[in-house]
């Protein structure tokens, strides 16, 4: 099957679904209809585990006025997805109003779709085999101090397609391709991991990634004791500047949160949330990026937003219930799976990022590096990030995967230590934002960062 | 579609795989039904009700295995994804360097169904909410609250699996759960709270003394407002009492995934190859369990169609084995654990806990909390991390002081953070009573495998040197 024709049939199932529920009586509907295929192989040390498969379903909304009811179903079955629709239906009947809920996304208005490969349809074990030997030819095995090296393979396409009563009937196809590679190293009593990684929309180089990652965890051995507890600069990597980003950003950029005053930005709208060379934005739009889609999870078009502009908040992110409840547009940030993944047609829609940026602004990773007299280099995501308190801000994380940098230079990797600190605080209390922004994998892009205090102890 | 029907497709699909030359075949089919409400600030924020239907077909050819899956309950749906899983298996044979082939065992024919007072499938969607409501308004009794959360979440379903051998096996899993939370943001003060849990039981569940909706919201509510006058915890190594759920989510997060055998086959794990050493106390008994006495989540068989047992990972100390599927238990020379479980049929079984929990210990509540004399009871935690060395790090989100033997204060949200391989050796004791906890929501995570429920547990326990990350 072609791209082409995958987009045929989702579009096909949406509309044919709005009119089972046209011939149901059922006042106002909305189809989401996913196809998938996906096919995955593992490494672990020689252990190889391989699985594929179609993930396909529908996710139907119907709505009597203000009250809505939801049902999922596997499959695209005719009397399937007619007893959905009636059990959705049912639920709808008995669901107390929502006063948020104003109706379904109305009419067709798609944006640009990122970058789709049909070389991904052709892939089978066999090349996800031979991309295996090509990592694992990086690596010299001899090395006594390597425990494991792990690789993996991932790519899938397919597309979904919105439709509603309300004339929507729109689609955005998917490509997806990714490769990684995991070492863990030990000597002495040190154990130290890192891994790198490609992804993206279409078929990528896999050249460099098993030895980055390998060179990394082995010049990460001989680690020393922090001693003690003091306040210090941290720079971190871009990646792992990403990923503690993450998780402030991810509720505080909400519309959901804001309307349901869960937000702790919730008043500070125009006002200064970080310092003023801080500008983000969240991007629908970016061909490369998965998120780079026509429409978002409800049909309507995915959009470029600058949520925060030289560090003023200028906005949040809104679908569509969240945004007319705050009196705004959507932003076209209808996400459906959550951030922990999940299988998307089994999800009504709700408010969550596209690819958020930060502005690259000035130095690169080691110009930051050469101006801390004495502070913390971060390289590997922390553990406990998700355990950052999203209404206070405080948090307290710690990371096997750490150097200390004394007088410009990087002295020696550091035995596991905590960096402690507020969210809020330290947006306000960054040195440098760097000009080095990498793909990290998380839905946040960042260049290199340098704070100006985190308390560090072990 | 008929039990019949299914077994007929999933017999087929066996016959399919052993005449495209693989050694076995394993082929299982799910029908479950998911039904989620988030009550929130008293409206129904998201409700939904899932069909989970399909099947997955698992080759292995020379110990190699390839999976794939299938929501088209169709004869060529089925037999397409036993071609693709035979030819997964086959195409990546040649890489693979840790062969885990098994031995044969006897046939089970065996059909388990649970009977339960009030089974959720018998009740409308109008009394769950209503269950919300009442936990909501429990919460309101307590304070002022910003934002009010409440969730519910149940499953049910059929599981069929048949195989090579000729077992045919059909089990009936079942799940309740309700949540309550308040989040408080006013004049400068900010808490929140969350709470409740699961089993796997019908709704009577919600009649018990300490689970009805209008006891896990006055919790919710309760427990909201102390944070609002809480304390910052003492930062620094601090002898800390455990709770059953915090010391049960240590012992499953921190140990239980470094024994998953798939992890110790591949020698990844630290505990790999350390059996009969003594990794921790002699306080430190941890067991994992399908069907336990203690409650919990109940689980008979796993995926491969293995009994559930007993499995004593670690006795007074010293390290007895580890969990195992049919291949790493052959790999390993041990007793098959009953551990090879899959999410649903898009995912391949692979090795994953059930009930995992510390055994009892031989002090009353009073006496631990006496022993501890200064330091943290950690009671409620919310969300952690853990690393492939050991490392964890969890967020205790309800806790109090200890001050002069006596539960005093109750603290801020603090990180609770150590390595489990060197926390195991300052345990000192535990109470008498177990408890094992479940739930619908939350759930275990491993290769994209998330929200696997398992249960977790034991008695309050008393741990020295844990890292308090200080006041957050």
């Amino acid at each position: 099957m072609t791209l082409d024709e995958i987009r045929d049939k989702i579009l096909h199932i949406a509309d044919q679904t709005i009119k089972y529920a046209r011939d149901l009586n059922i006042p106002a509907a909305e189809a989401y209809v996913y196809n998938l295929s996906n096919t995955n192989l593992t490494d672990n040390k020689g252990k190889i585990d391989s699985r594929d498969g179609l993930t396909q379903g529908i996710g139907l909304r119907v709505a009597i006025g203000k009250q809505v009811g939801f049902a999922s179903c596997t499959g695209f079955e005719k009397e399937t997805i007619k007893s959905t629709l009636k059990h959705a239906h049912s639920i709808a009947k008995v669901s107390p109003e929502n006063p948020m809920f104003n109706g379904f996304v109305a009419g067709t208005n798609v944006a640009k779709e990122g970058i789709l490969d049909p070389e991904i349809l052709q892939l089978d074990p066999d090349s996800m085999i031979e991309t295996c030997n090509l990592m694992s030819q990086e690596i010299d095995l001899s090395d006594r101090r390597i425990v494991s090296i792990s690789y993996g393979v991932n790519f899938s396409f397919g597309g979904y397609a919105v439709a509603t009563t309300e004339g929507c009937l729109a689609s955005s196809l998917i490509t997806t391709y990714a490769a990684n590679s995991f070492s863990v190293v030990t000597e002495a009593d040190d154990r130290k991991t890192a891994g790198d990684f490609v992804q993206g929309r279409e078929i990528k180089s896999v050249e460099g990634i098993s030895s980055n990652g390998l060179k990394k965890a082995l010049n990460s051995l001989g680690s020393k004791a922090f001693g003690g507890s003091e306040d210090l600069p941290t720079v971190w990597e871009p990646r792992e500047s990403a990923a503690f980003l993450e998780f402030s950003f991810i509720n505080c950029v909400s519309g959901s949160s804001y309307v349901e005053k869960s937000n702790p930005w919730g008043d500070k709208l125009d006002q200064q949330v970080a310092v003023k060379e801080l500008t983000l934005i969240d991007d629908g739009q970016h061909p490369e990026s998965d998120s780079g889609r026509a429409i978002d999870a409800e049909g309507s078009p995915k959009q470029t937003t600058t949520i925060i502009n030289d560090g003023i908040l200028k906005t949040f992110l809104f679908d569509k219930m969240f945004g007319e409840a705050a009196d705004k547009a959507t932003t076209g940030n209808a996400s459906r799976g959550g951030f922990f993944g999940g299988i998307p047609y089994e999800n009504v829609p709700n408010v969550g990022p596209n690819k958020l940026l930060i502005r690259e602004v000035g130095k690169n990773l080691d110009q930051q590096i050469s101006e801390i007299d004495k502070g913390i280099l971060i390289t590997g995501t922390p553990i406990g990030l998700f355990t950052a308190n999203q209404i206070t801000g405080d948090f307290s994380i710690t990371t096997n995967d750490a150097f200390l940098i004394e007088k410009g230079e990087v002295v020696h990797p550091l035995k596991n230590i905590s960096i402690a600190g507020n969210y809020f605080e330290t947006l306000n209390d960054m040195r440098t934002i760097g000009s080095d922004r990498e793909d990290s994998g998380w839905p946040i892009d960042a260049p290199a960062i340098t704070y100006n205090k985190h308390t560090i102890s072990d | 579609m008929e039990n019949e029907n299914i077994l007929d497709l999933l017999h087929k699909a066996v016959e399919k795989g052993e005449n495209l030359g693989v050694n076995f075949i394993e082929a299982r089919y799910d029908d479950l039904n998911l039904t989620t409400i988030n009550y929130t600030n008293e409206i129904i924020k998201q409700s939904s009700s899932l069909s989970r239907k399909g099947i997955g077909i698992m080759a292995y050819y020379q110990g190699t295995p390839g999976y794939s899956y299938t929501p088209e309950l169709t004869l060529e749906g089925v037999k397409e994804a036993t071609i693709r899983a035979a030819k997964l298996a086959k195409s990546t044979d040649s890489r693979n360097k840790i062969k885990l082939d098994f031995d044969s065992i006897p046939a089970i024919k065996e059909k388990i169904e649970v009977k339960v007072k009030k089974h959720p499938k018998d009740f409308e969607f109008a009394d769950k909410l209503d269950m919300l409501k009442r936990g909501v308004t429990a919460i309101k009794e307590q304070l002022e609250v910003t934002t009010t959360i409440g969730l519910y979440g149940e499953i049910y379903g059929e599981k069929y699996l048949v195989n090579s051998e000729g077992t045919e096996l059909y089990w009936v899993p079942l799940m309740v759960d309700i949540r309550m939370g308040g989040v408080v943001i006013s004049e400068g003060k900010q808490s929140q709270s969350f709470t409740g849990w699961g089993a796997s039981t019908g709704l009577e569940f919600f009649e018990e003394k300490e689970t009805i909706p209008e006891i896990t919201g006055t919790n919710a509510g309760t427990y909201c407002k102390e944070q609002l006058d809480a304390v910052a915890a003492p930062s620094g190594k601090t002898k800390t009492l455990v709770s059953p759920q915090m010391g049960g989510v240590v012992v499953h997060e921190s140990f239980g995934h470094l024994s998953e055998a798939d992890f110790v086959v591949t020698g990844q794990s630290p505990i790999a190859d350390r059996v009969g050493e003594e990794l921790g106390s002699e306080h430190v008994t941890i067991i994992d369990e399908g069907v336990s006495p203690y409650g919990g989540l109940y689980l008979p068989y796993d995926d491969q169609g293995i009994k559930t047992g007993r499995t004593v990972l670690l006795e007074k100390g010293i390290l007895k084995g580890y969990l195992h599927n049919r291949g790493t238990a052959k790999k390993m020379n041990s007793e098959l654990t009953g551990n090879s479980r899959a999410i649903n049929f898009m995912f391949n079984p692979i090795v994953r806990m059930k009930n995992t929990y510390f055994e009892k210990g031989d002090l009353t509540f009073e006496e631990a909390v006496e022993h501890v004399n200064t330091g943290v009871y950690a009671v409620d935690m919310s969300g952690g991390q853990v690393g492939l060395d050991g490392n964890f790090m969890f967020n205790c989100s309800r806790g109090y002081l200890i001050e002069n033997g006596e539960v005093t204060k109750p603290i801020k949200n603090t990180a609770l953070s150590g390595n489990i391989l060197e926390l195991l050796k300052y345990v000192e004791g535990g109470t008498k009573e177990v408890t094992i906890k479940t739930g619908y929501f939350g759930g275990c995570g491993k290769n994209g495998q998330n929200g696997l429920p398992v249960g977790f547990g034991g008695p309050d326990m008393i741990m020295d040197k844990v890292l308090i990350g200080g006041a957050q």
